[in-house]
This record gives C-alpha cells, sequence and structure tokens, in this order.
C-alpha cells in the first residue's frame, strides 16, 4: 500500500439526469468539459488523490446514473460513503425540488449517520436561471448541508466542491478514521487550524 | 479505476432481485425492468457461473428490446460482464459496437482503458472468435446507424 496516503474516502455524486454530475466529476478530475457529455449508465467511476493541508487523501467517486431505470441499484452504492454530493441545475427548478427526494434516498440507504452532504448549484454560467443563490442557500442550511453553486464548464466552484467536502469528513470524528488514524486527524486539525477561518470560505462556499 | 470491474454486488441485493424476477417467471411475466435488474445484479457477482447467467440475459433482453437507449445500456454491460470473467476479447467486441455508435463516450472508453490494461498485465492477445450473438449485434447497430 501507498504509505503515504492518510486514507481513502468514499464520496457519491447524486442528483436529477442532466444536472452536470459526470460533468463535475470529468472537470475536477480530468480538467475537462464535453458539451456532449453522455448519460451515464449505472455507475460510473474515478479516483483522485488531492493534497490537504500537507496529507494526501485518496478520493474514490461514485458517479450514478439519474434516469428513472436505473433507481432501484444505484442506492446499493451508497454503502459506506463518508461524503454524498447531491446536485442541481440552477436553470432546472424542478432539479432543485426533487433534491428533498436524493436527501430521502440518502437518510434510507446510507449506512453512516453522520455521512457528509454538499449541496452544489451547477451551471450557474448559464442566463436562464430559475433558482437563486439565496434559495439554494436555505435549503442547505435547513437541512444542515455544505452548499456552493458551481459550473463545470467554467470551472467556477468545482474545486471547491470537492475539497470543502472533503474538508469536513476529515473533520468529523468517527467518520472515516481507524483507531490508529484517530492520532492522525489530531495532528490534521493542528495543521488546519491556522487557516480554518479563513477555509470556510473558501470561494465562496459555506459550512 | 478497475473498480467497475472490482467491485461486488451485495448477497442482500442479489437474492432481492433473483426473487423478483423467479416470480415473474413463475407468471410468465418478466418486464425488461426486472430482466436488467437481476442481471446487473448477476454480472457483478463474485461467482463466473452467475456472470455468465447475467449474460444470457442481456443478450436476450438485446434481442427483445428495440429501445435504443436500452441496448447501450446491454452492450455496457455486456462488456463489463465478460471482461469480469476474463473474456477480455468479447468484452472489447461489445466495447467497439458501443462506440461505433457513442464514439466519444467517456465511461466506456474507460473500460476500454481497463480492459485493454488487464489483457496487458495477464500477458493475453486479444483474439477475436466472433460468437453468432457478436455478429448478429453487428447487424443491429448497422440499422440503428442507417437510422441516422
Ligand atoms: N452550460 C453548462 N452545461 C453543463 C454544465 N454541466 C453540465 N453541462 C451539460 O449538461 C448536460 C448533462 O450533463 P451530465 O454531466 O451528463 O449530467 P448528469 O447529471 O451526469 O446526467 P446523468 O448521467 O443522466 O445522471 C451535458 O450536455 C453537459 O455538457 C455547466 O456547468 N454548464
Ligand atoms: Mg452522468
Amino acid at each position: 500500500m501507498d504509505d503515504s496516503v492518510l486514507t481513502t474516502l468514499k464520496i457519491l455524486i447524486i442528483g436529477e439526469s442532466g444536472v452536470g454530475k459526470s460533468s463535475l466529476l470529468m472537470r475536477f478530475v480530468d480538467n475537462e468539459f464535453n458539451a456532449d457529455q453522455a448519460i451515464t449508465i449505472g455507475v460510473d467511476f474515478k479516483c483522485k488523490k488531492i493534497s490537504l493541508n500537507g496529507n494526501t487523501i485518496k478520493l474514490a467517486i461514485w458517479d450514478t446514473a439519474g434516469q428513472e431505470r436505473f433507481r432501484t441499484l444505484t442506492p446499493s452504492y451508497y454503502r459506506d460513503a463518508q461524503g454524498a454530493i447531491l446536485v442541481y441545475d440552477v436553470t432546472k427548478k424542478e432539479s432543485f425540488t426533487k433534491l428533498e427526494t436524493w436527501l430521502n434516498e440518502l437518510e434510507t440507504y446510507s449506512t453512516k449517520s453522520n455521512i457528509v452532504k454538499m449541496v452544489v448549484g451547477n451551471k450557474i454560467d448559464m442566463e436562464n436561471r430559475e433558482v437563486s443563490r439565496d434559495d439554494g442557500m436555505k435549503f442547505a442550511r435547513r437541512h444542515a448541508t455544505l452548499f456552493i453553486e458551481s459550473s463545470a464548464k467554467t470551472t467556477d466552484g468545482v474545486q471547491c466542491a470537492f475539497e470543502e467536502l472533503v474538508q469536513k469528513i476529515i473533520q468529523t470524528p468517527g467518520l472515516w478514521e481507524t483507531q490508529e488514524e484517530t492520532s492522525k486527524r489530531a495532528a490534521f486539525r493542528a495543521s488546519s487550524d491556522d487557516d480554518a477561518q479563513q477555509s470556510s470560505y473558501c470561494c465562496g462556499g459555506y459550512f | 479505476m478497475e473498480e467497475t470491474l472490482d467491485e461486488v454486488v451485495s448477497l442482500d441485493d442479489l437474492q432481492k432481485f433473483e426473487r423478483a424476477y423467479n416470480e415473474q417467471l413463475f407468471t410468465d411475466s418478466v418486464t425488461k425492468e426486472t430482466q436488467f435488474n437481476y442481471a446487473w445484479c448477476l454480472v457483478r457477482s463474485k461467482y463466473p457461473a452467475d456472470i455468465r447467467k447475467g449474460l444470457i440475459l442481456l443478450e436476450e433482453l438485446f434481442k427483445r428490446d428495440q429501445s435504443e437507449e436500452g441496448k447501450r445500456d446491454y452492450l455496457y454491460y455486456l462488456a463489463v460482464g465478460n471482461a469480469r470473467i476474463k473474456d477480455y476479447a468479447k468484452a472489447l467486441q461489445f466495447v467497439r459496437a458501443f462506440l461505433h455508435i457513442e464514439p466519444g463516450n467517456s465511461q466506456v472508453q474507460n473500460l476500454e482503458t481497463i480492459v485493454k490494461k488487464r489483457m496487458e498485465r495477464e500477458g493475453l492477445v486479444g483474439i477475436a472468435v466472433a460468437s453468432g450473438f457478436i455478429i448478429a449485434i453487428g447487424a443491429v447497430l448497422g440499422l440503428i446507424l442507417a437510422k441516422r
């Protein structure tokens, strides 16, 4: 195994079809954007190592298909996930309204009760917005989730969405570490306390 | 990245979707959805016998379901299932059939990369043994392409 990796985290991406889940992941992992991004079949998977406060963390990211016909089986992939990214499209009110259902799904199928959730309002580069930033933020507050707006097309907010989620997971006791790793978390905390104030508002994301 | 070929279905899921399938089979009323869900579980089993059964169900679906979205789902899992039982040459044929219709599909391109990597690692060369079914797919794809 790779000794320098602090831990591997399992992250999920869920939300209605077409909101840009695969595009966000593709932007984050490969720094690419495809205007003709294909509809995901079942689940797709990508890996990325990130470095946070001097620690290397490996992310195993499961990108689920939003289309109705895959809904019976995708919840199986929620098992053991430490973080979930719930995506809606700011130009489609319906995809925002449906977030309520996605949160319920998570509630029902995730095996970790303290799983960290990040709500992402995507496609802010588009003109025809139907969901205001304020509405998104209120929703996130009401459900005690993290929140950010993004554009997979222009890269806005994408990096932050993932990084802030990871930061929060690492700071959540009992969510990721084995006993031996508890001490590592203490060390991690000490190093991140200094810039905590600053990092919690990195690019306008909210805790 | 190779998780696509390594993750394993839970026993709970396999049994749940098997039961649903068998119930419908009993009354001779198996829907596409039920058959697909069961096949999707089977091709992710750790037992090759299950995977083979899943592949048969997917081939049936491919012949029975004329919808384009259905066909791409079946092709994808036919590729995954064959790769999992190490029939890499066949897996690649399904991948290529898929990429023929959707050349830029990154999910399938990734699968192709993983399969090729495994072949290389296991010292295999892709000797394509075209089965009757794959030839039939060629014909179907011909139809789909002709429509566009
Ligand atoms: N303008 C703009 N288009 C985007 C953005 N993100 C995604 N898209 C486009 O929206 C469409 C759907 O994106 P996908 O990433 O495939 O959506 P998805 O959520 O993965 O959909 P499913 O796989 O069906 O669940 C594609 O045509 C993308 O190019 C964005 O930030 N801005
Ligand atoms: Mg997708």
